[in-house]
């Protein structure tokens, strides 16, 4: 384990939504690779097939067509280590648990998976600001706390890839802006894989993050590196690395090099369809 | 406790005023017609009948009440393993969907002396035709709810690999508590006509027996007595249900909307 030079790798990934009438092209031949404990972040129009492409990587969708490695291996693999985290746009807790009980709902389902070093559920909790309001039911929470429960199920195997559809997508702007960087502190905070020789605790500083979005600032703010796609059929039209210093803040994203990317993202985004 | 107090007042006192307001008016149009009481009597002389002799429709009253509430136990248990085994796969519902047609479209009153015939003159065949007028209300609403899972959730645990049996406990079934609870609202009432009609066929005791007796013996009071008990049943369970309810399901907006 986490001795391949990718965490996650995708190769000639082509994906076709077939039905008894149609098909549809979703993913066109795409490729892409994340490190171990990057910030991966991949952007395009909606519809493009990004939610489809965090499916394939998750293991819960098999692609037409391409090769899907995470750490060397099918996703399934990754998927029974418990090692895939997920967080989408919709948290979809259970509104007949409390929050605590939401996050421990992955212990529930799979008792012996928690690793030793794994934060308790209220650790998680502890770490994700709701200490607070592990009692409260998910109707007496705002969409951002919502989002924060979501994210703290995620990690409750303490997965090494975490993979986030649109997490913010439902939220307003200043919550939104805000849960950026209460998302960075939270993975700093959280460990990596394990790294190094059998037996050896030495732990990579952060978790690879496949995260999704079609927001530009956040993109910048969050990532080492972007990944542009094209209008459907999703394919890959570029990847930028973002070489702004951490830990980013909020008021990095009215300096000249944050706005640059900005403006790089946009004509590629804004490029017509090949 | 003063703010429950005075919820209780706004929901139980326009029933309950409407109510004797009818049976003031009831009252006196008999009073003032001078109607006999073998076509109608009077509130006062059903209340009358009641209070002569409240055990004896207490008796009857517990028994139509347990056939009632057995057959709805057993409707309601087939209908849930029928609606877990068909949201699972289409093919059940394909196959077994067309019989649950027909038990719902054959008519009772039919049913019930096939069943006499059947079952002999005992509880079974009571208990029996409360299970068949609760079955398919249960299971059509089972369905819907097993079904209705928000699609978010259903995929977080797909991406657990959860079971399908704790697919089941922890995601379909309290997912579908709602619509259960609503399927109960109808079925217990049906329950209970389902026993009384069966009684009336071949009753020795119960509710619809004292209404058949009574219906022979031109005895209005105890007949209206017997549908009043009857009625209250009704709306005692539906009380009951309701409260159950709202412990049950506050996470569910149609609760926390009544607030
Ligand atoms: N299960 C499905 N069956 C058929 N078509 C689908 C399915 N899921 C997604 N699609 C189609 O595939 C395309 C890409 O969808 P998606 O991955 O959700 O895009 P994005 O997340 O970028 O908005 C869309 O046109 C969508 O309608
Ligand atoms: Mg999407």
């Amino acid at each position: 384990m986490a001795n391949v030079r990718y965490h996650v790798s995708l190769r000639n990934l082509t994906h076709v939504f077939q039905d008894s009438r149609r098909a549809l092209t979703a993913l066109a031949d795409v490729a892409l690779e994340a490190v171990w404990g990057q910030f991966l972040t991949v952007i395009g129009p909606s519809g493009c097939g990004k939610s489809t492409l965090l499916r394939i990587i998750g293991g819960l969708l098999r692609p037409s067509e391409g090769e899907v490695l995470i750490d060397g291996a099918a996703p399934v693999e990754s998927q029974r280590r418990r090692d895939i985290g997920f967080v989408f746009q919709d948290p979809a807790l259970l509104p007949w648990r409390t929050v605590l009980s939401n996050v421990r709902l992955p212990l529930e389902i799979d008792h012996g998976a928690r690793a030793r070093t794994a934060p308790s559920p209220e650790e998680l909790l502890e770490l994700t600001g709701l200490a607070d309001f592990h009692s409260y039911y998910p109707h007496e929470l705002s969409g951002g706390m919502q989002q924060r429960v979501a994210i703290a199920r995620a990690l409750a195997f303490d997965p090494s890839l975490l993979l986030m559809d649109e997490p913010f997508g439902a939220l307003d702007e200043i919550t939104r802006s805000a849960m950026r960087y209460e998302l960075l502190r939270i993975w700093s905070a959280g460990g990596g894989a394990p790294s190094g020789a059998e037996g050896q605790p030495t732990r990579r500083p952060h978790k690879t993050v496949v995260f999704v979005t079609h927001s530009i600032p956040e993109a910048i703010a969050l990532s080492d590196r972007v990944v542009v796609l094209s209008p459907r059929p999703g394919a890959v039209r570029a990847a930028i690395d973002i070489e702004l210093p951490r830990p980013r803040t909020q008021e990095m994203e009215r300096t000249a090099p944050f706005l640059d990317y900005a403006d790089q993202l946009r004509n590629l985004l804004k490029e017509a369809p090949a | 406790m003063n703010r429950t107090l005075r919820s209780l007042a706004a929901h139980v006192l326009p029933p309950a005023l409407t109510l004797i307001g009818a049976l003031l008016f009831w009252e006196f149009w008999v009073q003032w017609r001078d109607i006999a009481i073998i076509v109608v009597p009077p509130p006062s002389a059903v209340l009358e009948r009641f209070l002569d002799d409240p055990d004896f429709f207490r008796r009857h009253g517990g028994w139509t009440l347990y056939e009632a509430t057995l057959g709805l136990l057993l409707g309601s248990s087939f209908a849930l393993a029928l609606a877990v085994a068909m949201a699972h796969s289409r093919l059940t519902e394909r196959a077994l969907f067309p019989l649950a047609i027909i038990i719902k479209v054959t008519p009772i009153v039919a049913v019930a002396p096939v069943l006499v015939i059947m079952f002999g003159f005992g509880t079974t065949p009571k208990i029996l035709v409360a299970a068949l007028l609760s079955f398919f209300p249960m299971l059509v609403n089972a369905m819907t709810g097993f079904r209705d899972v928000n699609p978010g959730a259903l995929e977080f645990m797909r991406s657990l690999r959860a079971s399908p049996w704790q697919l089941f406990w922890k995601l379909r079934l309290p997912s579908a508590l709602p619509y259960l609870f609503a399927a109960l609202k109808i079925t217990y009432p049906l329950a209970l006509i389902g026993a009384v009609v069966a009684e009336w066929f071949t009753g020795d005791r119960g509710l619809g027996l004292v209404i058949f007796v009574a219906n022979a013996n031109l005895d209005t009071p105890t007949l209206f007595a017997a549908v009043g008990v009857l009625a209250l049943t009704g709306v005692t369970l539906n009380v009951l249900l309701y409260l159950t309810e709202r412990r049950l399901l506050f996470w569910h907006e149609t609760i926390r909307t009544i607030r």
